[in-house]
């Protein structure tokens, strides 16, 4: 079978998995994941010559990796320098990018993602279960598995979705933001499971403060539950917008708000303050605003709904490993280290990712400690970038 | 055993007072008192009387030859406050405790009572300037002239090799100043281990130095105080400490700023790569590369860098084994994998990189790359380029001038030249190989004499 065919064969099946999970959220065997993420790797050993030759240097091939455990995990830093596709690239590819940083000397990693339809049906099912709630589960599923259809065609496609929820969403739209994978996936939900009336709440610049108070006070008219999706900086942006002018909206039971990012210290962020602050300007409170961490180089998500630093659980198909920075050997549960994720979803792309966040397991769930500061200052001697920065 | 991380002479006795807490990056707990406005001011009074007493009662020579022992005390590993001093260096920074006296031992050669002499009698041709009207001396002759640093000095350490703040404080005592010292948060107690030696060498000197530490975001009470009663204010550290430090004090003249540089080193065309990258190798590993003349970018010209990379690799690695090194800690950890990640894949993806890296993220050395400036501040991380010549590395050097602290060089060919480029770098030293990471006590730090900045002249018509 040619490359192409054999990706598409593993993405259908995984497609269909990821479907009927949505429709039936039991976990999955080990085994059943251990199987598609070797098969994942072997297709992405065989044919992405730089994570083989990555590979090899660590003395792994498919002969000698015998558990999802084993896969070689590509570092997020990789993406900065490199695509890794098993497909050959092509028109209907999203290419995401990530932001730059000071550590990546400002360049920015590229995720190209060959299989749209793989993504639409990671990212559906857990949307909905995780932030739309556990009922939905079942009403979703058909969505997923109608995700064959290029974002913006969905209209039609999910009749059979339950739209009870006005989706109004304050992160840029795609269509001005095409290099990012929060956007696309906003665009994707609003359009899938949005009630009519749902819209979006941002311009080219950030959120559009106006509009969002007229969507927030037109859902409390109507009596229709909101849910608002954000990142927490820009949410707290709107907020303070709202006190500044006195302003407060009561949103109708059941209403949510996905945010994402901004744990303590991010952004310079207390997400609990954030919290404290949507419950009194919309009536939302901490336990229907749901965290969710995602990452360019990762296509499926995690979600957690206590305040504070939330406890991240995600869909089967998703498991996070933490390691010591160190040694990259697996710390028990508890310690924090570096957080290491097979997601299924990358079948196209690198199935293991090493990321710079770091985070700790507590019962099974994740809970995220934040992303790696870089290197502390250290003694007088400085990166060349910060003395040149600081001459300038 | 770790010793208090702070010395205050002059201290009122008070009960029930509060205390600040603090903790290192390694994760070294400690207290400090909490200083009011009160309690600076009897600590500057304090301070400064023992000073002035001193100027009256001690020779300058006997300055030197009691900050010499007690500097030499802590330095010794074998005299338990050399055990204090290397007990609590270990624990503050996280270091094997063999690290942290060979750092001791090593910072120790410049503050010998010879290396001392050699300072004084290099800037002001002898102590005799110090301690009375002369008309003899390196400079200024022709008329009768005496000199001193202000009554109070204020030295404030926001981040530096361990030890530099004693090396800070005896300039200080030098100048017959008093030193009021604000200690690095990484390491605040060395300071307070060597006043003690010097309380039990001479009391007098012992009540000239004052040092504790306070939180970036605190301490407004002994700050305020301290810039306002010290004639000249001292700053260590990166950018950022030292804009705050300016932004304290009211004159530019009463400020003298230490601030980040970095080394670099030079491997000429006739230099064996082994002897090189060994002599490389021990300046980097030395303080951790913590240093501002650290070397962090290394250059073979006119040879292969690649081979030059393959020998430090191995160098580093016998260095390692030969000391062991601190772990580490998470955020650096991280750092590194992502700098080792970044260069392993532009490699894989044809570029001409390479990356060389022991076990345990001990040393990294990253050969090639597309940007020949690029360094990070990560420990035992060193990138290696090669350049066709002198000139063609004086091009790739040009940005970073008035930054390069030290060029270290190993071969002879080319030299001249490379002495030459150092100077338009505005580097402060160009030295060889190996002695890289440990400049001689009358060194011109940051281009500059340590102890004319801190002096206030007179001259007798």
């Amino acid at each position: 079978m040619e490359r192409r065919d054999r990706l598409n064969a593993l993405a259908e099946e995984l497609e269909e998995r990821f479907a009927a999970w949505g429709r039936d959220p039991r976990p999955w065997p080990d085994d059943l994941f251990g199987e598609l993420a070797l098969r994942a790797f072997e297709l992405q050993f065989e044919h992405v010559p730089v994570y083989r030759e990555y590979c090899r240097r660590r003395g792994a091939d498919p002969a000698s990796v015998d558990g999802w455990r084993a896969v070689p995990p590509v570092p997020t830093a990789a993406f900065r320098e490199v695509e890794l596709t098993v497909a050959a690239p092509g028109p209907g590819d999203l290419v995401f990018r990530t932001s730059g940083t000071t550590r990546g000397g400002g360049r920015r990693g590229t995720h190209r993602v060959t299989h749209p339809d793989l993504y639409r049906a990671a990212l559906r099912p857990p949307f909905a279960r995780f932030v739309l709630g556990g009922s939905r589960g079942r009403a979703e599923a058909g969505r997923a598995r109608a995700g064959g259809r290029p974002a913006g065609e969905g209209a039609g496609a999910g009749a059979e979705a339950i739209r009870d929820h006005r989706i109004g969403s304050l992160v840029t739209a795609f269509e001005e933001a095409p290099d990012s994978s929060l956007s696309f996936m906003c665009d994707d939900v609003l359009r899938t499971f949005g009630a009519p009336g749902s819209r979006q709440l941002a311009g080219e610049s950030g959120p559009d403060a106006g509009a969002a108070l007229a969507f927030a006070e037109g859902c409390a008219a109507d009596g229709v539950p909101a849910c608002l999706l954000a990142t927490t900086l820009g949410l707290d942006a709107w907020l303070r917008e709202l006190e500044a002018g006195g302003t407060s909206v009561e949103l109708p039971a059941g209403s949510v708000i996905m945010d994402t990012g901004g744990a303590k210290g991010r952004d310079g962020l207390e997400r609990d303050d954030v919290l404290r602050r949507a419950r009194s300007a919309l009536g939302v409170p901490p336990g229907r605003v749901v965290n969710e961490l995602g990452m360019t180089e990762l296509l499926s998500q995690r979600y957690g709904r206590v305040p504070g630093r939330p406890l991240l659980e995600g869909p089967p198909w998703l498991k996070t490993r933490v390691l010591d920075p160190t040694t990259l050997e697996p710390l028990p549960e508890g310690e924090a280290g570096v957080l290491c994720h097979v997601d299924l979803a990358n079948a196209g792309s690198a199935v293991a990712v090493l990321t710079e966040d770091l985070g700790r397991m507590r019962g099974g769930a994740l809970e995220w400690v934040g992303r790696s500061p870089g290197a502390p200052p250290r003694g007088c001697s400085l990166a060349t970038a910060e003395l040149l920065e600081a001459r300038g | 055993m770790r010793g208090v991380p702070w010395h205050l002479p002059g201290l009122p006795g008070r009960d029930g007072r509060e205390t600040e807490a603090g903790r290192t990056a390694a994760g070294a707990s400690f207290r400090v008192p909490a200083l009011s406005r009160e309690d600076a001011e009897a600590v500057a009074d304090e301070v400064r009387a023992a000073a002035l007493e001193g100027r009256g009662r001690l020779a300058t020579a006997r300055v030197i030859e009691a900050a010499a022992a007690a500097a030499g005390r802590v330095a010794d590993p074998s005299d338990p406050a050399g055990r204090e001093a290397a007990s609590t260096l270990s624990e503050e920074l996280g270091w094997p405790s063999a690290l942290a006296e060979e750092t001791l031992s090593g910072m120790g050669r410049s503050w010998t009572e010879d290396a001392l002499h050699r300072v004084v009698e290099r800037e002001l041709g002898g102590t005799a300037v110090l301690d009375g009207w002369t008309d003899e001396g390196a400079i200024l002759p022709g008329r009768r002239r005496r000199a001193s640093g202000p009554p109070l000095l204020f030295v404030v350490h926001a981040g530096n090799v361990p030890g530099v703040a004693v090396t800070a404080a005896i300039r200080g005592l030098l100048v017959r100043s008093g030193v009021l010292s604000r200690a690095p948060g990484s390491e605040p107690g060395l300071l307070a281990c060597f006043a003690r030696a010097l309380t039990a060498e001479e009391p007098a000197l012992g009540r000239s130095l004052a040092t504790t530490w306070w939180p970036a975001d605190g301490g407004e009470a002994a700050w305020d105080t301290w810039v306002k009663r010290a004639g000249k204010v001292v700053v260590y550290g990166g950018e950022e400490a030292v804009r705050g430090v300016r932004g304290r004090v009211p004159g530019d003249e009463d400020l003298v700023a230490y601030g980040p540089r970095l080394g670099v080193a030079v491997a000429l065309p006739d230099a064996s790569a082994g002897e090189a990258a060994s002599a490389l190798a021990a300046d980097v590993c030395a303080y951790e590369q913590q240093g501002c003349v650290s070397p962090r970018l290394a250059y073979a010209v006119g040879s292969d860098p690649l081979e030059l990379g393959r020998r430090l690799a191995e160098a580093l690695e016998e260095e390692v084994a030969r000391l062991p090194r601190p772990q580490p800690d998470e955020a650096t950890a991280v750092a590194i994998r992502s700098a080792r990640a970044e260069a392993e894949f532009a490699g894989l993806a044809g570029r001409d990189v390479h990356v060389l890296g022991g076990e345990g993220l001990a040393w990294t050395v990253v050969v090639g790359g597309e940007d020949p400036l690029l360094t990070l501040g990560l420990p035992r991380l060193v990138r290696v380029h090669g350049a066709a010549g002198v000139e063609e590395l004086g091009r790739t050097l040009g940005p970073l001038e008035g930054r390069v602290q030290t060029v270290g060089y190993a071969g002879r060919e080319g030299l001249p030249a490379l002495a030459d480029l150092a100077a338009r770098l505005g580097a402060c030293r160009i030295a060889p190989l190996g002695e890289v990471a440990w400049p001689p006590a009358d060194w011109l730090h940051d281009g500059r004499p340590q102890l004319l900045p801190l002096l206030r002249w007179t001259e007798w018509e």
